[in-house]
């Protein structure tokens, strides 16, 4: 039929067609808001898919390996330079023992092991936990150990904060922060500063660590002295490692 | 001089003290502080066995305790001081069965036995700080007093039904 096809169509046709029109307007919207809504649709649709625990896990599993790697290698070499500066000290060797007693808090501050003479260990031995330097062994007999822990009244020993190259004096005050005392007027010292035994040392493993510095007391007189936060949990752990010399 | 330190089974039980203060239980801690325990075991004894037992039970007990801990603090003085007086308090005036004069006779035995120590911790220059003292003598001499009326009353009771057999 000629003429047809340049008919208008009617009105009633038009708004029969309703839902194309919205679609046309849907389409329309996406565009000129850049893909907003489409982009929120596939953020909700995705969200179960989206990367979880999982991955950061595979992460963190990959960095602690490189950093095990990278410690086993880096101690082969220092070891290697201190044996060539005759720093390093013969038969040192590491006894496991267990934890028998512990008194972290009271009148003395002490731990007992299950292991002493029979198994090497002797009086001034080093004590090492998971997280650092516990303390040093006071007396033996044939199948125990005394441990006095640093943070002891009677425990004193020299240590070394690393980023300033300090030497200073770590004094147990029978509380669970030992009290650190330079040797120097101005030690350069900020809290936060990691304090380790002495790389030098010989009578302790040298280069473990002890704490962080947690308060400084600058004016004190005759030189400055802090606190330093142990990083060895004395009240979690069950089994210690006894350097036998 | 009582009866009871005739009774072997009895004084065994002080093998208890160095036992429970090497295990020191966690659950039996205030604020990282064990009681007492030879406090806690001499404070019955004396008050069933009289001074004489009391104070050779305070010396035997100081002696093993002394042998826990390094460092030359005692505690035997005023261990044996302690068993002689509460020995006294039990032979005058009427027995002592309250719970609340046991926790009592404890707190001062405890606050006794924990100054001994801060002293000579101190003048031995192992407690540079006071503060740590004052902290473990409050927290120790309190869970030894609480503890008191459970253990003491026990003990004291076994204790008394033992010399009225034997006695």
């Amino acid at each position: 039929m000629p003429g047809r096809w340049f008919r208008v169509p009617t009105l009633h046709k038009i708004a029969a067609a309703w839902p194309w029109w919205l679609l046309v307007a849907a389409l329309l919207g996406v565009r000129l808001s850049k893909g907003a809504f489409l982009l929120d649709a596939y953020a909700l649709l995705s969200r179960p898919f989206w990367p979880g625990s999982a991955q950061s896990e595979w992460l963190r599993s990959g960095q602690r390996l490189s950093d095990q790697a990278r410690l086993v290698e880096l101690e082969r070499d220092n070891q290697r330079l201190r044996q060539m500066l005759q720093l390093d000290r013969a038969g040192q060797t590491l006894v496991s023992a267990p934890v028998i007693s512990r008194e972290p808090a009271g009148w003395w501050q002490q731990l007992e092991l299950g292991k002493g003479r029979r198994d090497g260990i002797a009086a001034g031995d080093a004590v090492l936990a998971p997280g650092g330097l516990l303390g040093r062994v006071a007396s033996t007999t044939p199948t125990t150990a005394r441990v006095v822990l640093l943070t002891d009244g009677s425990s004193r020993i020299g240590v070394w904060v690393g980023r300033t190259q300090q030497h200073a004096l770590l004094i147990g005050l029978g509380t669970a922060r030992p009290r650190l005392v330079f040797l120097e007027k101005d030690p350069g010292v900020r809290p936060g500063d990691v304090v380790t035994t002495s790389p030098a040392s010989t009578l302790l493993p040298p280069n473990l660590t002890i704490g962080v510095v947690q308060t400084l007391h600058d004016q004190a007189v005759p030189a400055p002295e802090g606190l330093v936060q142990l990083s060895a949990p004395v009240d979690a752990v069950d089994w210690v490692q006894v350097v036998t010399r | 001089m009582g009866v009871l330190h005739r009774q072997g089974w009895c004084g065994a039980t002080g093998l208890a003290v160095p036992l429970l203060s090497l295990a020191s239980p966690a659950f039996l801690k205030i604020a990282g502080v064990a009681p007492s325990w030879a406090v806690l075991w001499l404070l019955p004894w004396a008050l069933v066995d009289g001074p004489g037992s009391g104070a050779v039970a305070g010396a035997a007990l100081g002696l093993v305790l002394d042998a826990l801990h390094s460092g030359d603090a005692s505690q035997v003085p005023v261990l044996v001081l302690l068993g002689w007086w509460w020995g006294r308090i039990g032979r005058r005036g009427a027995p002592i069965e309250r719970s609340f004069s046991l926790g009592l006779l404890a707190l001062l035995g405890a606050l006794a036995l924990g100054l001994s120590l801060m002293l000579q911790l101190f003048w031995q220059g192992a407690l540079p700080l006071p503060l740590a003292g004052w902290h473990t003598l409050v927290a120790q001499s309190l869970v030894t007093a609480l503890l008191a009326p459970l253990v003491c009353s026990l003990l004291l009771l076994r204790w008394r039904q033992v010399v009225g057999w034997r006695g």
